[in-house]
């Protein structure tokens, strides 16, 4: 039994990082544009489809294939922010509004694309991994690293550089930050992109472990926002461990709880968060 | 009727309102000078119950309000209007009245208001959100929305929200700010024919010399405590008082 | 005078459409559009008169629907008693999860998110809940619904025109109790609430009581519509509660307008009869709702009926 528990540990850990990486892109946007953007899922799903269409149709390395996915879906970001988000900027019912349609429309573009066919890129990484007594795919681990290792990058960024800081200070006081010359929709701008590039990355390696399909981005954008609420939202740190949380509940609870309940936590961790402690469990953390 | 005894407010270490005592009367209409900082506002919340007090007793008709919330404390009779004019910038200035008598109208008809929602409109807070207009001279203004009146107007619809509520002591913080000499002088105009329909009025202001004209009975704050008390004549040529206006140097007027 | 002269000729004419067209297809969209007015209207309720985004409103839709099933197979009640019961479950649900959103004082979209929440709970218990709803494969209605017609008894109605003056009378019965609703002393403090909430309360407006007869009025009202919804239809799927769905009601209630309370009829009647005049599929269908939502926010926040309202004051003006 424990060896049970413990897989879904390691497992829910892992599916975790992938609800934390979307979740990281939340916080961020929320911080600085003032909406929590919904359509994160779908850039995430548009990253997976790249990813697979660079792979599999296109022949590239697995490697280059990501990168080009997270290229491409943040220079989607870059277009979908323009046109729309710079229009909704601390506007979170519009913002809510504006990217629910955003999803529909670009579901829909790639159910008439893709088909509900679900999709699979060819075996990345074959081959699997002892770790403690137990089995763990070795392509599980690497996209595990990997997330764990852009975000805490993201973190360092965000403490050391000069934009990350001016970010913070951004997020904490708008007013006082333009006038000490920060870029105000430029940076903007730049979190929007940048969140969306994570869920292109969170994506990509999504591919990597799962099938495809069109609506994989709602399944997980309402999981992340509930890691990103439950964490507190503004919480860099608290996305991932959020995420974690998230995921871990999910896989333990699987095992005593019918799967059908396996969406419900997530839920009620939200309501519950957003009524007793509604600045989220780490709030004020970095 | 109204009795403030020992009133203090303290916000962590500064102390807004600092043992204020004084009593108005039925009828009259008291001013309160100082210069920013003073407490005027302070004080006046805490007798409209948008603040608790530190100490004190706050006696409104023979009870003790202190610590009541504000839409108790309206409901008995006390209201308070605002400085700066909060507002629904969709609705017209007759709404707003309409809406303001709600609390009356929940007060007179209880229950039975309900009954007015699927059948006959409820007329007599109509009639009487009119006569408000008329008596705040705003019956121009009566079909226009909130956001398209000027800043005046916007000053007098909130006296006219607070009248709404049927109040017997009307506390008014800083109306006259901000106004033009004509409207300075149609507020002097709607707050002295209230005073001869009985009304009690407590009034902060600035502006010494419309305070002046306007009350029976004057109160001067500094630092939150009161430093002197009378006719506006004697309070505004207390030597304390003019020093805290205008500093040390300029002792005479 | 001239806008009641206005209202008696349209119903005239909707009530008389029947006798003029035989094509029982323009019939059977026009049922589909009242009744996904009615969902409207009761939305706009809500949002646009109270100020709250809700997205319990299709779970109220689709739980109903259900429901009436549920109650008709059990307890044996006839399609009336299966409507009525339905409300009611829908009424109590509302208040419960009405007054735990007011109770701690959300605001505008941490209300939106929890009643999505609250909305995917139902979905979910829907979807898996196979002994009673038979899971995500649907139940096919064999019940039909029953009008007592004086002189004729109990009667099914399975014409499309029996069907199209139910529905005209079921929106028209939403729209008068909205309108009078809307206009009286309980309006006003729904426009206080949705202006300008903490001045209300100064004001001596119950806050919490009022957004809470909005969200539970406009939920039990769209959940009549669902009982008859799913009856037309004739078959029963848990996507009646899909965040799709509440799209929908979002997307016909903007594109409508929110500032009259039969503004969002005309949404539904452009949302219902586009995909049936051009022949879109679901997918495209789905990204016309979305552009609609985009367009509608940020170039037309007054939606069809206010855009137009507004041309012809500046024309008077």
């Amino acid at each position: 039994m424990t060896q049970l528990i413990a897989g879904q540990l390691l497992n829910g850990a892992i599916v975790g990082t992938l609800y934390g990486i979307v979740a990281l892109g939340v916080t961020l946007t929320f911080g600085i544009t003032g909406i929590v953007n919904f359509a994160l899922g779908v850039f995430m799903m548009f990253g997976a489809y790249a990813a697979w269409y660079f792979s599999d149709t296109l022949g590239l390395p697995y490697p280059l294939a990501v990168l080009a996915a997270v290229a491409v879906t943040a220079a989607a970001g870059l277009v979908a922010d323009q046109a729309l988000f710079r229009f909704t900027r601390n506007n979170l019912v519009n913002g809510l509004l504006v990217s629910l349609g955003l999803i529909a429309v670009l579901e829909a573009c790639a159910l008439l694309v893709f088909t509900s066919t679900p999709k699979e890129l060819h075996r990345v990484l074959p081959g699997i991994v002892m770790v403690a007594g137990l089995v763990l795919p070795k392509m599980k681990l690497v996209v595990f690293a990997l997330l764990l290792v852009v975000i805490f990058a993201t973190y360092a960024a965000l403490t050391r550089t000069w934009t990350g800081r001016a970010a913070y200070a951004y997020a904490q006081n708008p007013e006082a930050a333009a006038l000490m010359g920060v870029a105000t929709s430029r940076l903007q701008t730049g979190v929007v992109v940048y969140s969306c590039g994570l869920a292109g990355l969170g994506g990509a390696l999504y591919a990597s472990l799962y099938s495809l399909e069109p609506t994989l981005g709602s399944l997980f954008i309402l999981k992340a926002i509930e890691a990103a609420i439950l964490a507190g939202i503004g919480s860099v740190t608290g996305a991932l461990l959020g995420g974690v949380i998230l995921g871990v509940t999910e896989g333990v609870g699987s095992i005593y709880l019918p799967l059908a309940f396996r969406d419900a936590y997530g839920l009620v961790f939200l309501v519950v968060i957003l009524l007793f402690k509604p600045a989220g469990l780490f709030a004020g953390r970095r | 009727m109204l009795e403030v005894r020992a009133l203090t407010k303290r916000f962590g270490g500064l102390t807004a309102v600092s043992e204020v005592s004084f009593a108005i009367a039925k009828g009259e209409i008291v001013g309160i000078f100082g210069p920013n900082g003073s407490g005027k506002t302070t004080l006046l919340n805490l007798i409209a119950g948008l603040a608790r007090p530190s100490t004190g007793e706050i006696v409104w008709k023979g009870t003790d309000i202190a610590g009541w919330q504000a839409h108790e404390i309206a409901a008995t009779g006390l209201v308070k209007t605002f400085q700066n004019p909060q507002l629904f910038s969709e609705l017209t200035a007759l709404e707003h009245l309409l809406i303001a008598g709600h609390l009356a109208l929940k007060r007179r008809m209880g229950w039975r208001r309900l009954a007015t929602l699927f059948g006959r409109e409820q007329i007599s807070v109509d009639e009487r959100a009119r006569a408000v207009l008329a008596l705040c001279r705003l019956e121009s203004a009566r079909e226009a929305r909130a956001a398209e009146l000027s800043y005046g107007e916007e000053k007098m619809l909130g006296v006219a929200m607070g009248l709404m509520c049927d109040p017997e002591l009307l506390l008014l913080d800083e109306p006259a700010s901000g106004l033009g000499a004509e409207e300075i002088e149609s507020l002097e105009n709607v707050l002295r024919d209230l005073k001869r329909e009985g009304m009690t009025l407590c009034v902060i202001d600035h502006k010494v010399g419309f305070l002046r004209k306007l009350a029976d009975r004057a109160i001067s704050l500094h630092h939150g405590a009161k430093i002197a008390e009378g006719t506006p004549e004697e309070v505004l040529s207390n030597p304390d008082v003019v020093t805290a206006y205008l500093g040390r140097a300029h002792a005479a007027i | 005078m001239t806008r009641l002269a206005g209202t008696l000729v349209i119903a005239a004419l909707l009530a008389a459409l029947p006798l003029a067209t035989q094509s029982d297809f323009v019939l059977t969209i026009l049922v589909f559009a009242f009744l996904q007015g009615m969902v409207a209207v009761s939305f706009n309720l809500v949002f646009g008169y109270a100020g709250q985004l809700s997205m319990f409103h299709a779970a109220a839709f689709g739980i109903a629907a259900y429901a009436t099933h549920l109650f008709m197979q059990h307890l044996g009640v006839g399609y009336w008693g299966g409507v009525l019961l339905g409300a009611t479950l829908v009424a109590a649900i509302s208040v419960v999860v009405g007054a735990i959103c007011f109770r701690f004082r959300l605001r505008e979209f941490y209300f939106a998110v929890v009643t999505l929440a609250f909305s995917e709970m139902a979905r979910l218990t829907v979807l898996n809940w196979n002994s009673m709803t038979n899971g995500s494969l649907g139940i096919n209605l064999q019940e039909k619904a029953t009008l007592w017609i004086p002189g004729m008894g109990v009667t099914r109605i399975e014409s499309t025109v029996g069907w199209y003056y139910l529905a005209l009378a079921a929106l028209g019965l939403t729209l008068l109790a909205c309108w009078r609703l809307v206009h009286s002393w309980m309006g006003r403090a729904f426009a206080a609430i949705r202006l300008n909430d903490e001045l209300g309360d100064t004001l001596g407006i119950n806050v919490f009581r009022y957004k809470l007869v909005a969200f539970v009025a406009g939920s039990v009202m769209a959940a009549f519509a669902g009982s008859l919804y799913a009856y037309f239809l004739g078959s029963l799927e848990p996507g009646y509660l899909s965040i799709d769905q509440s799209l929908g009601i979002i997307a016909m209630v903007l594109l409508g307008g929110r500032s009259a309370v039969a503004a969002p009829v005309v949404g539904a009647l452009v949302l219902t009869a586009l995909p049936h005049l051009i022949n879109f599929s679901a997918e495209v269908r789905s990204m016309v709702y979305g552009a609609i939502l985009i367009f509608t926010i940020l170039v037309m926040p007054q939606g069809i009926y206010g855009t137009f309202a507004q041309l012809l004051r500046r024309r008077h003006a």
